[in-house]
């Protein structure tokens, strides 16, 4: 009897143990699957990475490498390359000082106030972003340059618009925006106004509040908005091929594609690998330790603070809004005019009036494969727009602790690496089985653009309170079910507003496009620029604005979307994950 | 009779707000060395009061006097670096790129001093405060408190003819809270520099303040001394603010001047009694009782004559302290004794020692 119950208890004991071993060993396996899916996800990212990024750039260092020591030396002294890296450096630093400080002041005079006029003025300074680089620079030389309006209307031109001061002009008004929206960010973020008020009250005038305490709290921003902007303007291809080509002002950007597309020896394409790396080490310099050192730095925390009340200053407020609206007409709406009006005028000598207008230079451009072109670029920009969303959702989301930094790192280098350099090394990567497809493009169009799915993502992500998956698996969610009904829906917004960003750069791109396209697969871009080395002014005034509009009507419409959600939403005091979920962009679910 | 000082802040007819008015037809006159606390739910305008002060916000209507000279009026503000004002925020509103010495300095710097005696009297003021040891470190560095006492430290350095407190304590507990009370007070004694305290803690503002501005829809509800706001308050809104409180609803008959006889339940007590003024508009039906939780005592034995009828309900220990709930007929009174809790739930005898008569408030 007492045997038989030792037994049946033993016989328990080990039962138990046998669950309880089972148990430890079903968590075990569940955690190294866990750990084992996590390695693997971060495996592929990293990989991606690596394809998109890592092997165009060996790829470039391999071929320049190649021509050793003194071949590098060579081609780096030679009196092409030479020119064009000095000028590069000298563009890129003055659009870079010019573009800073002004979009500095604007953001100060324009933010810092309460106003309903502040939304036309911000419009007035981003507004120039929507437009292609090609085109801006197209109309530029259209309205300001010789026998463009201004000199048949009035006799004016633009003294050295094709040259470095016209570059530099139209380079910096898309460097403005890239600073003016640093600062807006700048401000928001960390310049608490109690901060400025507790100044004034310890005796400080409004310049020095500015000198001792704004300026100060908007150090870091203020060095990326000076980091992006360099790497803006050094990268830049359409701009120098439009305004400087003409004048015989090589950048190195100009310099490696018409190397690439004039000249067919092997010695003058390691030649131009060897700018495209120097122009890529530039870049590097300017951004690489900055974007490690921005990443180390927490996001701040502040809650937006309302604005500071401003006494009586209307006289202020009005010049400024006379300096933007003069600005914005002159750099980007006296330009797009002349070009809708060239577009529609029937020959370039005549009169931009009702009795010259035709549709006539529509169908001329799009007489050699325009329109096919025109749903390439569409059907690209739409595959980059899906795409680069995803994987950046994949690296937000997977890189975390430790890899965060340098995967974060590596997305965004893959975007200050100029584009002719990037596309140069993706040609010698991948060229041999890809060459002249829209396969190589639109890689190309991910790894550059890839950055602009991650970083909107990214910052949504780090805006969530860290309680929110906890308080979704103690309500029974299970992991997959907390990601899916409380971390998704308020990233959907930033993923939206990603792939929106993504279509436009990826459909406007032209740098890579000019280097990988074959024939046949010819973006709108290509055959816009294409169009322009033809000469035909009028067809490709027409087809520059055929590849702006839809943007631009886009880019309206969904400012004033999220102009009426913001201000639906600032009434009540709501928290941010849901600040999105008012307004058209993303009804509220029932 | 004419004062030879002028006030250290006056306001007069001032209205404060942001595009809409968030307090309207204040008066508020502040003496050199006075301290007068602000005492009002979040959104009553305590802040908006303290900015058109320091002149961050231009007032819509009236003027700000500072120590007898115009310092706003609608359209005209004297930028707030002029004005000798100290100001405590609620956030700290410390700069996060500036060491502890460098913002205590600051002001002095901004006063015109070389960095060396900026320096050197930033040291000196963090002695004071015993902060010294924190002189290099950045605001990230430092604890709640801490940052509450640079802010402080700056304010000193200012050597402001007014110090504005914007709730410095708001984001404190307790024990920091009653430490920095004590800074405040003891600085003000030492400089004779007059004081505006906002706050929405009933306790702070009576402990602290010689006088208590309550502020509430809108308006300056009333001014007086923390005792008198306490025991006489103008209505019902006031009253809550000020501290706790029971409100019977019983008949109420005119005895003796400053006496009244109230009826609860079967028993009649006289005592000594305020009345509030009516407000303007239809006159109240009926008058409440309102009785504060130490106008009240619990009577030992069950028999005392005179003595009301009434159960204890619920027992609150809060340490000092206890709170006794007690039901009557004419409604719960709150009745608060000191020590640890010395009579049980269930019937019990007590009686009234004062009382305030206030109109009814209007239906709602």
């Amino acid at each position: 009897m007492r045997a038989a119950t030792e037994a049946k208890s033993a016989a328990k004991a080990a039962a138990a143990a046998k669950t309880t071993a089972a148990k430890a060993a079903v968590a075990k396996a569940a955690a190294a699957k866990a750990a084992a899916a996590k390695a693997a996800a971060v495996a592929l990212v990293v990989g991606l990475i690596a394809a998109l990024v890592a092997v165009p750039l060996v790829s470039l260092a391999r071929i320049a490498a190649g021509a050793g020591p003194t071949g590098i030396w060579r081609a780096l002294s030679g009196p092409q390359a030479r020119v064009a890296i000095l000028h590069t450096v000298a563009v890129a630093a003055t659009v870079t000082v010019l573009a800073v400080a002004a979009g500095t002041a604007l953001a100060l005079a324009i933010e810092r106030r309460p106003g309903r006029r502040r939304l036309a003025l911000r419009l007035g300074v981003a507004g120039p972003l929507v437009i292609p680089e090609f085109v801006l620079g197209f109309a530029w030389s259209q309205a300001y340059g010789p026998a463009g309006l201004s000199d048949r209307l009035a006799g004016l031109t633009m003294p050295g618009l094709f040259g470095p001061a016209g570059i530099i002009a139209v380079l910096t008004v898309y460097g403005l925006p890239l600073a003016y929206l640093a600062v807006t960010a700048g401000l928001a973020a960390r310049a608490d106004p109690a901060l400025e008020r507790a100044a004034r009250s310890a005796g400080a005038g409004r310049w020095t509040v500015l000198r001792t305490v704004t300026l100060p709290l908007l150090r870091v921003p203020l060095l990326a908005a000076a980091a992006l902007v360099f790497v803006t303007a050094a990268g830049s291809f359409a701009v120098p091929q439009v305004l400087g080509t003409p004048a015989g002002f090589a950048t190195m950007p100009t310099l490696v594609y018409n190397d690439l597309a004039f000249s067919a020896s092997s010695a003058a394409f390691t030649g131009l690998t060897v700018v495209a790396l120097a122009l890529v080490v530039l870049v590097l310099l300017a951004l690489g330790p900055l974007d490690l050192w921005l990443a180390r730095l927490r996001p701040s925390a502040r809650p937006e603070s309302p604005l500071t009340a401003s006494t009586a200053r209307t006289a202020v407020d009005h010049v400024v809004t006379v300096i933007v609206c003069a600005y914005a007409a002159f750099a980007a709406a006296i330009p797009m005019l002349t070009l809708v009006l060239t577009a529609l005028t029937r020959g370039p000598g005549l009169l931009p009036v009702p009795a010259n207008w035709t549709l006539a230079n529509f169908g001329a451009g799009f007489s050699g494969g325009g329109g096919v072109a025109l749903l390439r670029s569409a059907g690209l920009a739409l595959a980059a727009a899906i795409l680069a969303p995803l994987l950046g959702a994949a690296v937000a989301g997977l890189a975390r602790g430790r890899w965060r930094g340098p995967v974060a790192t590596g997305v965004t280098l893959a975007y200050a690496i100029p584009g002719s350099a990037l596309a140069v090394g993706i040609i010698i990567g991948y060229g041999r089985w890809l060459d002249g497809s829209v396969t190589i493009i639109g890689l190309a169009y991910v790894a550059k653009f890839w950055v602009f799915g991650h970083r909107p993502v990214q910052a949504a992500l780090d805006r969530l309170p860290p309680g929110l998956t906890r308080a979704a698996r103690l309500s029974g969610a299970r992991p997959a079910t907390a990601v899916r009904t409380v971390v998704l829906p308020p990233l959907r917004v930033a993923m939206l507003t990603a792939a929106g960003l993504v279509f436009i750069l990826a459909f406007h791109e032209l740098t890579m496009s000019t280097i990988l396209y074959g024939p046949g697969t010819e973006t709108f871009a290509v055959v816009i620029m294409n169009q322009q080395d033809l000469g035909g002014v009028g067809a490709t005034a027409a087809l520059a604005v055929v590849l702006t509009a839809p943007v631009v009507a886009v880019g309206a419409l969904a400012t004033w979307l999220t102009h009426r959600s913001s201000r639906s939403a600032r009434r009540p005091p709501i928290t941010p994950i849901f600040r999105n979920d008012r307004g058209l962009t993303y009804p509220r679910r029932r | 009779m004419v004062s030879l000082t002028p006030d250290a802040v006056s306001c007069a007819g001032l209205a404060v707000g942001y595009g809409r008015p968030s307090l309207a037809g204040l008066d508020l006159a502040v003496a050199p060395g006075e301290t007068v606390a602000l005492l009002g739910s979040s959104g009553s305008g305590k802040t908006t009061l303290l900015n058109g002060i320091a002149g961050f916000v231009a007032p819509l209507a009236g003027e700000i006097w500072l120590a007898g000279a115009v310092a706003s009026a609608p359209g005209r503000c004297l930028p707030p670096e002029r004005r000798r004002i100290g100001m405590v925020f609620q956030d700290h509103a410390l700069w996060p790129h500036l060491s502890v010495l460098d913002t205590v300095a600051y002001p002095l710097r901004r006063a015109g001093a070389s960095k060396a005696a900026a320096h050197k009297g930033a040291q000196a003021i963090l002695e004071q405060l015993n902060l010294s040891s924190l002189a290099q470190r950045r605001p990230g560095q430092l604890s709640g408190g801490e940052q509450q006492r640079v802010g402080l430290a700056r304010a000193l350095a200012c050597q402001p003819a007014v110090y504005l407190f914007d709730e410095p304590t708001a984001h404190l507990d307790a024990s920091l809270r009653a430490a920095i009370g004590e800074e405040v007070a003891r600085r003000r004694h030492a400089d004779g520099a007059a004081a505006i305290y906002a706050t929405h803690d009933a306790a702070e503002a009576l402990a602290l303040a010689d006088r208590v501005a309550v502020l509430h829809s809108g308006r300056l509800a009333q001014l007086a001394s923390p005792a008198d706001v306490y025991a006489e308050p103008d209505d019902l809104t006031v009253a809550r603010l000020t501290g706790p409180l029971s409100i019977l609803d019983a008949p109420i008959t005119p005895a003796a001047p400053g006496k009244s006889t109230i009826t609860i339940g079967p028993t009649q007590t006289t005592v000594p009694s305020t009345t509030a003024p009516a407000p303007a508009g239809p006159t109240p039906a009926a008058s409440a009782v309102l009785v504060r939780p130490d106008w009240a005592r619990l009577e030992r034995s069950l028999d005392g004559s005179g003595a009301l009828p009434g159960t204890i309900t619920e027992i609150r220990f809060r340490g000092p302290h206890t709170d006794y709930y007690v039901a009557t007929p004419a409604g719960t009174v709150l009745i608060r004794e000191a020590g640890p809790p010395h009579a049980d739930c269930g019937p019990v005898r007590w009686s009234l020692l004062r009382a305030r008569l206030m109109p009814r408030e209007h239906q709602r």
